[in-house]
């Protein structure tokens, strides 16, 4: 842990200053009344529009990255309010770094961007219109993290910009679509009884089968275009996914096994060689085939890019997320 | 691709179907309760009935798999299967309950692209081990194989739904068919488990049908994505099949919606891989793919009840077309003796 933890300092010094001085201060906060967060948390207390609350955050996320991708544009003003009855009432705003419609797109490509775009735009009102009042604002968002996430992967040369190319789009868009998965997966688990009742949980399930529809676009195209190109060497955005699925991996509390291995929730991209060999479109379970689930605090270690217990923003998420999960516990 | 006229339809359609969920959970509650009411007045079913009635749908998805990808059934392994990582003793297809049924038809497909062979035996191996987990969750409430029809199956479901050439359609004859037979299979499975997953009861059975639909969800999206590769602008013919397709299990699962409608369901609740207009942060209208199967208002991937899945998996062999009636067990198409189930399983 020490390792890593210097591997991403060293990677995140740019920011260090803001990611130490959150961390320290989340520390001194659940070390001073930490007491109460721990209790209410262990006790079950959140509520069904905590954890919807939770995934409308992930989904101002990759709305505003997948309609910048596109249109070069964020998600308008009146999709980020804060509900009237929400704790949280200021809207964030959003760090755009080199964010712009990505260039040099096929009319076929675009569609498929336009496509990712605007069910990501969906889920957000979904959300918003199924809290209603309760209904968190979106939180400050920087999207120009990708830069210090890639360096902390390993992944070495310019400064990597998902809206660069389609290539590199896609390797922006592997770095959500998983996540997004286990985070669904891993939430569905905890909506009340009630909650399965008032039609929460089908919601939070179909979420999760249309992020897994991304999730398989994007590996199914870096791969697809990895076996165009004939190596991974000719084409190196499948040895990249896998450095950022492996960066994942470290950050995922609890679960840091290495991708592919016993213990991990993330399975590497391959490069199918042969009509006789299987490709890894599917991050599953080697064992039985089943989807991964993360806990709301592995999400958090990866949108904030920080393994450390008890950080309560960084990363894509330079003030937090609007959550009662915010802090990480575990 | 719409025009002005459609367009701001469209828009009008969005905005009250909208307004109808701004009620939020209270309208949620409403339309929810409904649902869930019927369905519990229904029948007293386990957790194992529904895992079994997932069993049943994976004994057809992995022989379907197998059989394109190895050239045999899940029960006979042969070295292709296991050099990509299939259990060399064959998976068991006799259970404690119901008697094993064998599979008619099927082929290795002449595969010669590398993606579509690759993908092949990924989801093979895949669905196997499906198998194999539900199974093993069952335990001794696991059932056996039932009859599985690959074969004449196949030209009387595409005739159906109006693939050009259906009377002799073989998803085994090339690596295009064999994407349309797969994608007859993996948006089912979706809303298969999505349906299901409210209905179970155990925390741990729940996360477990999340995890398998997400991996359903996956191949559905793997195979869409496939498809829209090899055929962008529609030209060979595969996207007006898929739509072919679509539209016909969307009208078998109409047919029997009951009153078990999921609450996020629109009619169609199938979408094809033709492309539709979209607004993005306010902008005018741009075209966009279909990749995903779900709604188009709110994006949540559909979900059926049993009796749809087993009308579309039987090809309308669950309900009466006459009298609307539900019949049990439903045969047809790929279950030509109908599901194995438990004394109260669906069937």
């Amino acid at each position: 842990m020490d390792k890593l933890d210097k591997r991403l300092n060293n990677a995140f010094s740019r920011r260090s200053f803001f990611a130490g001085a959150g961390g320290m201060a989340a520390a001194t906060l659940v070390a001073g009344c930490g007491g109460l967060s721990s209790t209410t948390m262990a006790s079950g207390k959140y509520t069904d529009t905590d954890i919807l609350n939770f995934a409308l955050n992930l989904e101002y996320l990759e709305a505003q990255f997948y309609l910048y991708a596109a249109t070069g544009k964020g998600l308008q003003t009146s999709d980020t309010t804060a509900g009237s009855a929400s704790t949280y009432q200021t809207v964030g705003t959003v760090t755009p770094g080199s964010a712009a419609a990505v260039p040099g797109l096929t009319a076929a490509q675009q569609e498929i961007v336009n496509e990712i775009a605007y069910e990501e735009q969906e889920h957000v009102r979904f959300l918003r219109s199924a809290l209603g009042t309760a209904a968190v604002p979106m939180p400050s968002i920087d999207l120009s993290f990708f830069g210090p996430l890639a360096v902390a992967a390993g992944i070495t040369g310019p400064t990597f910009n998902p809206f660069a190319s389609f290539d590199a789009f896609l390797i922006g868009s592997f770095i959500f679509e998983d996540v997004g998965v286990t985070a669904y997966s891993g939430a569905a688990g905890l909506i009340s009884q009630a909650g399965v009742t008032a039609g929460y949980l089908n919601a939070a399930a179909g979420i999760l089968a249309v992020e897994a529809y991304h999730a398989a676009y994007v590996r199914t195209s870096l791969t697809g275009r990895a076996i165009a190109a004939g190596s991974t060497s000719a084409y190196p955005y499948l040895g990249i996914a896998n450095q950022v699925a492996a960066l994942r991996a470290m950050l995922t509390v609890g679960a840091s096994a290495a991708p592919g291995t016993t213990g991990s929730v993330e399975t590497p991209l391959a490069l199918p060689t042969s009509l006789t060999t299987a490709s890894s479109i599917v991050a599953a379970s080697p064992t039985n085939a089943v989807g991964f689930a993360r806990t709301v605090n592995q999400v958090h270690h990866i949108v904030y890019g920080s393994p450390t217990v008890g950080v309560a923003k960084g990363g894509f998420f330079p003030n937090g997320t609007n959550s009662i999960f915010a802090t990480t516990t575990a | 691709m719409a025009n002005l006229e459609t367009q701001i339809l469209d828009d009008v359609i969005v905005k009250s179907r909208r307004k109808m969920l701004s009620l939020s959970a209270t309208a949620i509650a409403g339309l929810a309760v409904g649902g869930t009411s019927m369905a519990n007045a229904a029948a007293a079913y386990t957790d194992a009935d529904i895992l079994n009635f997932a069993l049943n749908l994976e004994y057809l998805e992995a022989n379907f798999y197998y059989l394109a990808a190895f050239g045999t059934t899940i029960d006979k392994p042969n070295s292709a299967s296991i050099a990509a990582g299939g259990p060399s003793a064959g998976i068991p297809i006799t259970g404690s309950v119901g008697t094993a049924g064998t599979v008619s038809g099927g082929s290795k497909v002449p595969f010669v692209t590398i993606p579509v062979a690759s993908y092949a035996i990924e989801t093979a191996i895949e669905e196997g081990k499906h198998v194999l987990f539900l199974q093993s969750a069952l335990g001794s409430a696991a059932v056996a194989q039932p009859a599985i029809n690959l074969g004449t199956s196949w030209p009387g479901l595409a005739t159906a739904a109006g693939v050009s050439g259906g009377a002799g359609f073989s998803p085994y004859a090339s690596d295009a068919t064999f994407l349309l037979g797969a994608y007859v299979f993996e948006d089912v499975g979706v809303t298969a488990y999505h349906g299901a997953a409210s209905l179970l009861t155990s925390s741990s059975n729940l996360t477990a049908a999340a995890g398998i639909m997400a991996v359903e969800a996956y191949h559905a999206g793997l195979i869409r994505t496939t498809i829209n590769y090899l055929d962008p602008t529609g030209g060979l013919g595969l996207v007006t099949a898929t739509n072919q397709i679509s539209a016909l299990r969307a009208a078998l699962a109409k047919a029997a919606a009951g009153s078990t409608a999921n609450p996020y369901d629109t009619n169609p609740d199938d979408f094809g891989l033709a492309t539709f207009s979209v607004s993005l942060a306010g902008a005018t209208s741009v075209t966009a793919t279909r990749l995903t199967d779900a709604d188009a208002t709110n994006v949540i991937a559909f979900s059926r009840s049993t009796t749809q899945v087993l009308n579309i998996v039987t090809g309308g062999g669950a309900i009466n077309a006459g009298t609307g009636a539900t019949i049990s067990p439903a045969t047809g198409v790929f279950f030509p003796a109908g599901l194995n189930a438990g004394p109260n399983g669906f069937k």
